[in-house]
């Protein structure tokens, strides 16, 4: 087995002053009746490049909200996001996109792999829409997959892979483009204890080997325990933000 | 190179587009065989309709055209506007006509020409006296050009060498109270502008049963005719008969172009009938009313098939654009899979539909069990034998609507596509 060419790099610690993510009073409000629902409420956070951090909260406190703020898939109210020195707030929606696939990741609950793509080509996709030659693809993938346990499942469809396969697979088309962060919104919800601790393994390892940022938002207590970082929402506000 | 520095290439998203549209329509084999099967059938029943149809109406115009003055009429200036022996071609303009006709841009067109003399005049017995159309023709060509001597039912058509015979139609025959072999007389302007009358004797009498043709019309023998009405040589009309209907327009470009305009008009089937030229027209119209209103619904399909796709794979897409494809790029995966479906069903729609009619109906659909009698209109009888006539432009334009029905339907699901909202989309609870 080749030792893995996967490295972090600097740029974006450059462009940002050493962080990965910076939010400046950050707000989401829906409006409803008969009142307007603040769903995220002036957050302002520093994420460094680097770091294994959580937000927990109950359900509704805002988590999901602001992850998916952080990764451009909802503007916010009021506030700024600064990513790889940009802030998104600036950004039209192509440059928006793509900014997420040059400097995000994204986790999903569900998995959310494409189902008419193998395992292989589901996590190459992000380097084949950033032009990535095909040698230079399969060779990072394959890379990873060593690094993840998915080596020979390469060439399988998702339907015949398990939930923390699924998941992995996810996790590599997540980190392979070596994006500035990875956003992962309840990644272990649906799989059991095992597969939820392999997983968590899986990802810890790319955090430590490869300085890869992941932020989590998550209910799952084996989340919020290997966190090097956990902030705590309740009702779109931060109440506690605890460094380990 | 990093791969956090390569920039993509419109061209390359296009091919990554295409190809995951490619993957998804054989992907979800069910939902792409449903919607295709709508386009299939659809253009299948289109390409059966419209080749059953043009082979009917090329029928009607066989038949009014053999009944009538040819696909192409070639007659003296005014003559279509004045039908007297004013307006006649004499010897030399007759010589130069059939000379008009072995142009070789025109001659391979032609099956064959029949000169006629054309006079209004009145058939009278002891107990009638009826206003008919009297045809001078040669009794050597009408046969091979003329339908109504297939429709006799007593007697002889017309022979070479008949100077008093008279064809005639049994309306006639019953109106005038006389029966084959008697004799009658016909009364007309000669070319001198003096009446004239014939002693003609009844040789056969036919039965088309186009009551203006049963009651109207009598053939002589063209020499009588002529010797009769003091026009020697002379005719008032050379019917042309051609290959196909559709050998009519440069036929007629070229006889317009090569004959003297001031002496020769060159009228057209449409020209010459157009009664049935408007009958072919509306009959047309009817059907293309049906045709668009199969293609609706067909169209409503794709569009609800689509549509109920894209709703269905909304996570599919929110992936897609949170992966960093934009809105645009995730409607034209959308636009794309719905143009590959169309080209697909287009190709075997056409197969399907030109197989089952080549199949069912090449040597003709035969529509007679809903007729109790005769149909006949527009002075021409209605085969209820329709023999479908393949025309390589009808079947490229059924392709090409259903085609561009297909993309059109795939517009709306498209758009819809390029609005999802992303964060919506992947909630996990949806």
């Amino acid at each position: 087995m080749s030792e893995p060419r996967l490295q972090p790099t600097t740029d974006h610690q450059v462009q940002t002053g050493g962080h990965a993510v910076r939010t400046i009073d950050l707000w989401k409000t829906y409006p409803q009746e008969p009142e307007p629902v603040h769903a995220v409420r002036g957050v302002s956070l520093e994420i460094a490049r680097g770091e294994f951090l959580a937000m927990a909260g109950p359900s509704g406190s805002g988590k999901t909200t602001l992850l998916n703020m952080l990764g451009g898939l909802t503007r916010p109210t009021r506030g700024e996001i600064w990513i790889a020195d940009r802030e998104l707030a600036q950004l039209s929606d192509k440059a928006l996109a793509r900014l997420r696939l040059e400097s995000i990741g994204f986790v999903f609950q569900a998995y959310n792999l494409l189902p008419v793509l193998t395992a292989l080509e589901n996590a190459e996709f992000s380097l084949l829409l950033r032009g990535v030659p095909k040698e230079e693809r399969r060779r990072k993938v394959e890379e990873l997959f060593v690094k993840i346990g998915m080596d020979g499942m390469e060439n399988r469809r998702p339907g015949r892979l398990s939930g923390g396969q699924q998941q992995r697979v996810a996790v590599a088309r997540a980190v392979v483009g070596e994006p500035a962060l990875v956003l992962a919104d309840e990644p272990t919800a649906n799989l059991d204890s095992h597969a939820s601790d392999d997983l968590l393994e899986v990802m810890e390892g790319l955090n430590r080997d490869l300085g890869i940022t992941f932020v989590f938002a998550t209910h799952d207590p084996r989340v919020m325990e290997r966190a090097h970082r956990l902030i705590r929402l309740v009702d779109g506000a931060i109440v506690s933000d605890e460094r380990r | 190179m990093s791969a956090a520095g390569t920039r993509p290439r419109e061209g390359l998203r296009l091919g990554i587009i295409l190809r995951l549209s490619l993957r998804n329509v054989l992907r979800y084999a069910r939902r792409s065989t449903l919607t295709a099967s709508a386009m299939v059938l659809g253009l299948a029943l289109l390409i059966m309709s419209r080749t059953l149809a043009d082979g009917a109406h090329e029928s009607w115009i066989d038949q009014g055209v053999q009944l009538g003055t040819g696909h192409v009429a070639l007659q003296a200036l005014g003559y279509q506007q004045n039908r007297s022996l004013d307006n006649r071609l004499d010897e030399g303009a007759l010589a130069t006509v059939l000379a008009a006709l072995d142009d070789p841009e025109v001659e391979p067109s032609v099956v064959m020409a029949a000169p006629r003399i054309a006079v209004s005049g009145l058939a009278s017995s002891a107990g009638s006296a009826i206003p008919i159309l009297i045809l001078g023709v040669d009794p050597d060509v009408e046969p091979a050009f003329s339908l109504l001597d297939d429709k006799l039912v007593e007697g002889r058509y017309l022979e070479s060498g008949d100077r008093l015979s008279a064809y005639v139609g049994i309306g006639l025959v019953e109106r005038l109270g006389i029966h084959l072999g008697s004799r009658f007389v016909l009364t007309a302007q000669d070319a001198d502008g003096e009446i004239q009358g014939q002693l003609v004797r009844v040789a056969g009498i036919f039965r088309t049963g186009v009551p203006d043709l049963d009651e109207g019309i009598i053939h002589l023998a063209l020499a009588t005719t002529q010797r009769w009405l003091n026009a020697p040589g002379a005719v008032t009309t050379v019917a042309v008969l051609l290959q196909s209907s559709r050998t009519t327009p440069p036929v007629i470009r070229t006889l317009e172009r090569t004959l003297p305009a001031d002496q020769v008009e060159v009228l057209s089937w449409r020209e010459a009938s157009p009664e049935l030229d408007a009958a072919v027209k509306i009959d047309d119209l009817g059907d293309w009313v049906f045709h668009i209103i199969t293609l609706a619904i067909i169209a409503l399909a794709i569009l609800n098939a689509i549509l109920m796709a894209v709703l269905n794979r909304k996570r599919e897409f929110g992936v897609l654009q949170a992966l960093g494809l934009t809105g645009r790029e995730t409607g034209v995966v959308v636009l794309l899979e719905g143009v590959m479906l169309s080209l697909l069903s287009g190709g075997l729609g056409v197969l399907l539909g030109l197989g089952v009619t080549w199949a069912l109906w090449r040597d003709g659909l035969d529509m007679s069990f809903l007729m109790d009698e005769e149909l006949t209109f527009s002075g021409t009888l209605f085969d209820p034998v329709m023999v479908p006539e393949f025309r390589l432009a009808t079947i490229f334009l059924s392709l090409a609507l259903i085609i561009t029905i297909g993309v059109l339907a795939s517009l709306y699901p498209a758009r819809q596509a390029t609005r999802i909202d992303v964060a919506e989309a992947m909630k996990f609870d949806r």
